[in-house]
């Protein structure tokens, strides 16, 4: 089985990010791989260990992804594309696909495993118009891989508050949920190891597509806008019973929470 | 010149960061109380490898550079110091020795168990009346056959609880004084080797600190590292390595403190306004973040040249020295910046001001080191 697995590489979201005049500034921005990937390179590892499968890593980035590919090398995947050109900026989820479906027709994929989401834009798309764009079936939201054979797979996907198993043919593609795993942390072996692994470098070209391909981008981000600061809180002073009225009233009247 | 970690050190730097906020740093106030660390961690930090970083892969180790080693215990340091020098002193005071100073059946043989970390490393040098003074040493040694035996007494032998792989010093004839020291490869569980006792401490209470009764204690004479005589040198030079550890770790509590530091001067409001915005405070802040960028930037030189091959006595007492003063200092500080509340267990910083002393004193007292640096400088 041939795995093919999609890393993104996404602003660290848990340092503080400056909005101004509608860009993100860059300045002192870090980069971490995409939470949800994480969990798609684990069940990657994991497909590896378990069944023998072949595992390779893409991403689309520029030089900053090499530390997120680096440490998913470490985490046990076998090889690794950057696909790297300068028409790729501010493309939506269907550029991010075609370039995708481009990849998977070079090579020889049964499998292809994506985060379900990305913690950077949130748009949930990629995965599932991938699969529209190759005519494969695919489940979305999956919490749980298991191999049947070197063809078929039962997987199990989180539904509203059920879940669903379903039996699912190769080739296809699967996009995880951040419950099917809890990521590996890379050991010091791993990180050794992932020096000796081999990133390679595709531009646009290589996959036969152009800057015009990515100027079709059918959606544009016209400006990013930072989230409200909350406001102080409110402090209230009294006994119990005089501050659960004061409360409550203001729930009732301000806040319209009933 | 490049100030900038390697992609390799970062990916070593987050590993190392989520897997002490996982399962190190919730667990350090328990650590510290329980005077032990988890079993779990230390399986854990096994398992990652950080009981090998920089030693080749033929040996079981990760076979990172000594700066990835640095980094290790610095960033548990930041959160327990306890951990931090069970990493240190089983890695430059264990298996440093074998690996400079070892044969390659020595080598083969010891340090797989070690760097897996199922033979927990320590260095037994120091008794009650050679501390600094190692020539004074009271453990002597005598042929007997294929074997060594050993008779005598250790004290302050951090791991030592482990009862792993212990590097052992003992002197021929004490008349000849450092001339005569020997080091031998001794595994703790041997008959003869008794515990006598643990010691209660101020600070790093998760680590074991073992006196050891070594009687005929009988040791193989394939255990004998390097030549008979050569204890001292080999005591000299594992201690100029373990500098750069110790100085990683001081590092680590300083900045475990300096970070406490700043949250809670941003969180805590007094006078109408978060403590940030006082200037007493902003200044302690600033003190403290140069002492630690200073500190930080000696001892990584130190890791870096030694990464290189360089000569780095110098700097490696320096760095001890500056990072193990930075650290007593700023955790002093830090509890005055969280005043009443710096002195209760839970808000951690009076235990890394407790953590922080010992790292002026062992692996040489910064005494010795001035005395190492200023010979140097003098030359």
């Amino acid at each position: 089985m041939n795995i093919l697995v999609t890393v993104k590489n996404v602003v660290d979201v848990e340092l503080n990010i400056q909005v101004k005049n509608g860009a993100i500034v860059q300045d002192g921005l870090q980069y971490v791989m995409n939470a949800w990937d994480e969990n798609a390179v684990e069940a990657t590892v994991v497909l590896k260990e378990d069944q023998g499968a072949s595992t390779e890593l893409v991403c689309i980035g520029d030089g900053t992804a090499t530390v997120a590919i680096r440490k998913a090398f470490a985490m046990g995947i076998e090889g690794g594309l950057l696909i790297e050109d300068e028409a790729i900026k501010n493309v939506d989820s269907a550029s991010y696909a075609k370039i995708l479906q481009k990849v998977y027709e070079q090579g020889d994929y049964d499998l292809v495993i994506t985060g379900k989401q990305s913690q950077d834009t949130d748009s949930g798309q990629t995965g599932i118009l991938l699969a529209e764009f190759l005519g494969l079936p695919c489940v979305s939201n999956v919490v749980t891989i298991e191999a049947i054979d070197d063809k078929n797979l039962k997987v199990t996907r989180q539904a509203d508050g059920n879940k669903e198993v379903i039996a699912l043919q190769l080739p296809a593609v699967i996009t995880v949920n951040d419950s099917i795993n809890e990521p590996r942390l890379p050991a010091l072996r791993g990180i050794m190891q992932a020096k000796k692994k081999k990133i390679k470098n595709l531009d646009l070209s290589d996959l036969g597509l152009s800057a015009d391909d990515m100027a079709a981008s059918k959606t544009k981000v016209l400006e990013y806008q930072a989230p409200q600061s909350r406001g102080a809180g409110q402090k209230f002073e009294g006994d119990a019973a005089e501050i659960t009225s004061q409360v409550v009233n203001l729930l009732a009247t301000e806040a319209k929470v009933f | 010149m490049d100030f900038d970690l390697t992609e390799e050190h970062r990916l070593v730097r987050d590993s190392v960061r989520q897997c002490v906020e996982a399962e190190i740093k919730p667990k350090a106030i328990e650590t510290d109380r329980n005077h032990m660390i988890d079993p779990k961690i230390v399986q854990t930090i096994s398992e990652l490898g950080f009981l090998g970083s920089y030693f080749p892969d033929k040996y079981s180790g990760a076979e990172l550079d000594f700066l990835s080693y640095i980094i290790v215990v610095e960033e548990i340091s930041k959160a327990c110091a306890s951990t931090g020098v069970l990493v240190s002193a089983h890695t430059s005071l264990g298996c440093a020795p074998i690996y400079m100073f070892g044969t390659e059946e020595q080598k083969m043989k010891f340090l797989p168990p070690m760097l897996k970390g199922e033979k927990i490393g320590s260095f037994l040098l120091t008794e009650a009346e050679a501390g600094s003074d190692v020539a004074n040493m009271m453990t002597t040694y005598r042929e007997d056959g294929d074997y060594y035996v050993l008779d005598g007494s250790k004290i302050f032998i951090t791991n030592g609880g482990y009862r792993g792989t212990g590097i052992v010093f003992a002197s021929k004839d004490r008349s000849l004084k450092h001339k005569g020291l020997s080091a031998f490869i001794l595994d703790l569980e041997t008959e003869g080797v008794v515990i006598t006792g643990n010691e209660e401490k101020l600070g790093i209470r998760g680590s074991y600190t073992t006196a050891f009764g070594l009687d005929e204690v009988r040791i193989p004479k394939e255990n004998l590292l390097g030549e008979e005589g050569d204890g001292f040198k080999i005591a000299m030079e594992t201690l100029n390595g373990g500098r750069i550890g110790i100085a990683g770790q001081a590092l680590g509590i300083a900045e475990g403190a300096f970070e406490r530091s700043v949250a809670y001067a941003k969180e805590r409001k007094q006078f109408g306004k978060p403590l940030a915005a006082l200037q007493a405070i902003q200044f302690k802040l600033a003190d403290m973040a140069m002492k630690i960028e200073a500190a930080k930037l000696i001892t990584y030189k130190a890791a870096w040249m030694k990464d290189q091959g360089q000569a780095n006595s110098l700097q490696s007492a320096m760095a001890k020295t500056m990072a193990s003063e930075a650290a007593t200092w700023v955790t002093k500080e830090a509890i005055q910046v969280h005043g009443g509340y710096g002195y209760i267990t839970e808000f951690e910083v009076e235990r890394m001001f407790r953590d922080a002393k010992i790292t002026e004193i062992y692996e040489g007292t910064n005494e010795v080191q001035r005395v190492v640096i200023s010979k140097m400088v003098l030359q």
